[in-house]
């Protein structure tokens, strides 16, 4: 078969099932990827604020991927996009007919004095389940004061998983009956990025008696000594715990030539065709790429099938559509959005996050045999696109 | 005089412009001017609530075809 060589690099959600897809079609497929475990990251949410424990949300790489894929457990430290060649941390050298790079995003502490620090002492729910473990441990002893989570950034993986983490704290503290209120310091001028979603948001924010927030508050530096965070026009906002949701960056790959990454790193591509910008061999999809639009496991998912058509000689493109929920204890909301539409209305819903639930359960299985559950996802994904869900919204 | 520097946004919905805004905004000194190409019409209401709360300058703002172009100053970082 002509074009049988892939390279994928990355064993999250995009990589694991580009992976298997195309050694369905009998290529011959070697993922790289330095991890050898994979984990669901939404989870880091129930580990940091309901105190479960990380090893139901995680799985090995190779238990995830077709026997007939390659694993190289390794780092990719080069990838030469004109030659088609690529060198891994330990000195692999691998060739290919196509690429794909799903690195994911890398998590920056150094963009805010005073970040790096925070990060070692209260952890956060976005680096790994092991610093949301961190979280857990501060949230679970305190009895009263306040929690802050601040967004710093909104260059974010999953745009209302900061949200979502200030609900699941409120309401673990308003059960265990404490004394802690729960603020969020946002940078836009509304409580979500997008106005309209902000005042559901936002309404719903106001039925807690034990949640703060303030919008517009755009975070300079961390004084860990004083407990307060400091915000650029100088105000102060003292803290008893603090949760930083760090910044994001492209993955720590050399690629030649360099002009095919943005200034943070970010991958470029053709936001629908997912090709890295001028090369039709090599593919970027999920966070590690610079599409405009969230960085979401949808968009990982949406984005492996994408370019496993495209190599197929299909003419399959990417969207930008968006599928990122918004949960509280017992309800949820989806933000729904695609490059042409902006998030459509939602109403909270106990069907919705019922809904989360199966999603959850269905991850794991989903990642390993992609075509069988492929028909569920289509359903749901059609009957909710932006422009069928419409001004009504949902 | 200080920096000028050009955001573009174009084509982004969610997260939207305002995301840029605020990677770019975090880089600036008073003085500085940033200028940012938007498509998402909700950028309009959204960029003059940033500047009423924030108190920076807005310089201009323009809509050309289905381009936002918003021009601000830089004056209200301690
Ligand atoms: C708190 C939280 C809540 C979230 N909630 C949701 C949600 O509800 N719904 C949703 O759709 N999305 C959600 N997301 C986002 C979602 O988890 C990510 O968008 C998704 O995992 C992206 O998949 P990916 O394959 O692009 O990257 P990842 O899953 O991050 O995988 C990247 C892989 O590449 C590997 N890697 C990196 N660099 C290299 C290298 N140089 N060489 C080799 N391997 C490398 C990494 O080890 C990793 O295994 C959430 C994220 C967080 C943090």
């Amino acid at each position: 078969m002509n074009g049988e060589k892939v390279l994928v690099v990355g064993g999250g959600a995009g990589g694991l099932l580009v992976s298997n897809l195309l050694v369905g079609d009998g290529r011959e497929v070697t993922l790289v990827t330095n991890n050898p475990e994979h984990y669901f990251q939404p989870a880091n949410l129930f580990i940091a604020f309901k105190g479960e424990s990380p090893e139901s949300y995680k799985r090995s790489v190779e238990s995830l991927l077709d026997p007939k894929v390659r694993l190289i457990l390794d780092k990719l430290s080069k990838l030469d996009l004109g030659n088609r060649t690529a060198l891994t941390e330990r000195g692999k050298r691998l060739e290919y007919d196509y690429v794909i790079v799903a690195a994911g995003a890398r998590m920056d502490y150094n963009s805010l004095p005073g970040m790096k620090e925070n990060f070692e002492m209260f952890g956060d729910y976005y680096s790994s389940p092991e610093a949301a473990v961190k979280v857990w441990n501060t949230v679970s002893r305190m009895k009263n004061g306040k929690l802050i989570i601040g967004v710093p950034d909104l260059i974010i993986k999953c745009p209302p998983a900061p949200h979502k983490g200030v609900f699941l704290a409120a309401e673990f503290f308003k059960k265990e009956k404490r004394d802690v209120t729960v603020e969020l310091l946002y940078p836009s001028p509304h409580i979500y990025t997008e106005a309209e979603l902000a005042k559901t948001i936002e309404s719903k924010m106001k039925s807690f008696s034990n949640i703060e927030y303030r919008t517009s508050f755009l975070i300079d530096s961390v004084d860990k000594d004083r407990k307060v965070v400091i915000g650029m026009n100088g105000e102060e906002i003292k803290y008893d715990a603090l949760v930083l949701i760090p910044f994001h960056k492209g993955p720590e790959i050399d690629v030649n030539p360099a002009e095919a990454r943005d200034d943070d790193g970010f991958i470029k591509v053709d936001k629908r065709k997912l090709n890295i910008t001028s090369y039709d061999d090599a593919f970027a999809i999920g966070d590690c790429n610079n599409a405009p639009t969230s960085k979401t496991g949808v968009a990982a998912h949406l984005g492996a099938f994408v370019v496993w058509k495209r190599i197929n000689g299909r003419n399959a493109e990417y969207s930008g559509r968006t599928n990122c929920p918004l949960i509280t204890d017992d309800e949820a909301i989806f933000v729904i959005s695609d490059y042409d539409h902006k998030p459509v209305g939602q109403r909270f819903s106990r069907l919705k996050r019922l809904m989360e639930d199966l999603f959850v359960a269905m991850y794991f299985p989903s990642l390993r045999y992609p075509r069988k559950f492929e028909p569920i996802f289509d359903v749901y994904f059609n009957a909710t696109e932006p422009n069928i869900l419409g001004e009504k919204g949902w | 005089m200080g920096d000028k520097k050009t955001v573009d946004a174009r084509g982004m919905a969610c997260p939207g412009p305002i995301a840029k805004l605020t990677r770019a905004y975090r880089e600036a000194k008073n003085g500085d001017v940033i200028e940012i190409l938007a498509t998402d019409q909700g950028f309009i209401p959204d960029i003059k609530a940033w500047i009423e709360s924030t108190g920076n300058k807005l310089i201009e703002l323009k809509q050309d075809g289905g381009v936002i172009r918003a021009v601000i100053e830089v004056t209200a970082k301690k």
